[in-house]
């Protein structure tokens, strides 16, 4: 079986590492991949909030590396998705509680299961940071169009660079089109031009997903959401599909959206 | 009347024998008599007191109680002892001083919020003043109180006692365990309980009840 751990990381917080791994675990379970989602933001846990999975853990990562249960025992099966699973992180431990070599033997015992091994990385780069990426195959850096999050970005480039992991590539979240067109934000090009990887994907800024968080429904889950159709994409384009990027001119313009409901736009 | 003391594992544990007596005022100054010499015997701050098949009232319970604590002690429990062997264990019943929440063991009090991240354990039982947000952890070998909201995950009984309970003013809790079940509420619909509750163990499964004192 041919499968990947991808590690999703940003350096900086609150860009939406965690969001983005929901979606994209979710969106690849959707198109009947077998999928599990590993939380290695020790302490501070939010990948389980987001899935809904929260009240369903017993075990947890540092539980199954200090060998206090079976690996199976701390995988949480999705309550969507039978083919998708959740390794939550611990609450009450610190980052140190698991090293490096542990979570290669974790995820390379996680290998012979899965299709997409999905690895939710902590902000900063210290040892949460060394860890999610110990055994991971390529890497997704997901970055908001602020100057502050390409820094860091760039950063975090370069260690993946150095711990081997050259091929990474970039999801720009929580752009916002209209001000990108006033030329308020900062555009895909200028992000690219500095970061020079390749663009996985674009997501909008969406309301939405501050909804589906707190219900712990990924947004993927749902028609509606602009960026739910985003994160669909990625996934396609993880998978090799050629998917165009998501337009961000079709997303917002609410006269757009009415011409196509009439018809008169494609 | 007799002074056992049963050397119980860890703890060294002093039972007065008062099933030979009949009235309360008997039993009173015996009590008093043999609360002297354990007082002079030993280190012991805990007493039992046996009072054989007799019943006692609350009223009467406390008359006892009082007589322990002016000689400095504490009254750990009060027992019905029979004959082991016909022992049946329906009608053997544990009194404790205070009421079926407080059992013997120590009771821990925590006098603050517990916040994600955090987690507290104690053999004994634990009274917390305060809430238990999500992501917090509080395991207690015996009974859990919460005055405030419940919202983390709770385990009374961790050493293995189904008798243990969780009480709480608000309980919402994302996760309950009693000694080996575990429990969560179910996916979709939420309604919110606005006065206090008790989960415990029932015919096997953690049933949640209103609390009544």
């Amino acid at each position: 079986m041919n499968s990947r751990v991808l590690v999703v990381t940003s350096g900086k917080g609150g860009v939406g590492k965690t969001t983005t791994s929901a979606n994209l675990g979710t969106a690849l379970a959707m198109m009947d991949k077998k999928v599990v989602l590993i939380d290695t933001d020790i302490g501070l846990r939010n990948l389980d909030v987001v899935m809904g999975l929260e009240n369903r853990i017993v075990f947890d990562i540092v539980d199954v590396v200090h060998g206090n249960c079976k690996l199976k025992q701390a995988l949480i099966r999705d309550k969507r998705f039978e083919n998708m699973c959740l390794l939550p992180a611990a609450q009450t431990k610190e980052k140190t509680a698991v090293t490096p070599h542990q979570m290669k033997n974790l995820t390379n015992e996680l290998r012979g299961e899965f299709d997409f091994i999905v690895v939710d990385c902590p902000a900063g780069i210290e040892q949460g940071f060394k860890n999610a990426i110990a055994g991971a195959d390529s890497a997704i850096v997901v970055a908001t169009p602020e100057v502050s999050s390409v820094r860091d970005a760039d950063r975090i480039i370069g260690l993946l660079e150095a711990a081997g992991l050259a091929d990474s590539r970039l999801i720009i979240n929580r752009i916002r089109p209209k001000m990108v067109k006033k030329g308020d934000m900062m555009d895909i090009t200028d992000i690219i031009d500095i970061l020079s990887i390749e663009l996985l994907g674009v997501v909008p800024e969406d309301e939405c997903i501050v909804i589906s968080t707190n219900r712990g429904e990924p947004a993927v889950l749902g028609n509606v959401s602009r960026a739910g159709e985003a994160y669909r994409r990625i996934a396609r384009r993880i998978l090799g599909e050629e998917v165009p990027l998501y337009s961000l001119d079709e997303s917002s313009n609410l006269m757009t959206r009415f011409k196509r409901m009439l018809k008169l736009a494609r | 009347m007799s002074i056992e003391l049963l050397a119980n594992g860890l703890n060294d544990e002093v039972v007065i024998d008062l099933s030979a007596f009949s009235s309360l005022e008997e039993m009173k100054t015996q009590l008093d008599k043999s609360l002297a010499i354990v007082h002079k015997y030993g280190k012991e701050t805990q007493v039992c007191i046996d009072i054989g098949l007799k019943r006692l009232t609350e009223r009467q319970l406390r008359e006892l109680e009082n007589v322990v604590g002016e000689n400095g002690l504490y009254l750990k429990e009060l027992r019905n002892s029979e004959s082991p062997a016909n022992r049946d264990p329906s009608k053997e019943t544990v009194i404790s001083p205070h009421s079926q929440l407080v059992e013997g063991s120590e009771t821990v009090m925590i006098c603050r919020h517990l916040r994600s991240g955090q987690k507290f354990f104690t053999r004994g039982n634990i009274v917390i003043l305060g809430d238990i947000n999500p992501g917090a952890e509080i395991i207690a070998g015996g009974n859990i109180l919460v005055m405030g909201a419940l919202r983390g995950m709770a385990h009374a009984g961790a050493m293995g006692d189904e008798e243990s309970v969780i009480a709480a003013f608000r309980l919402n809790p994302t996760q309950l365990r009693i000694a080996n079940h575990i429990t969560r509420a179910p996916d979709g619909d939420r309604f919110e309980v606005n006065n206090p509750e008790l989960a415990r163990i029932r015919a096997g499964k953690v049933v949640i009840e209103r609390l009544k004192i």
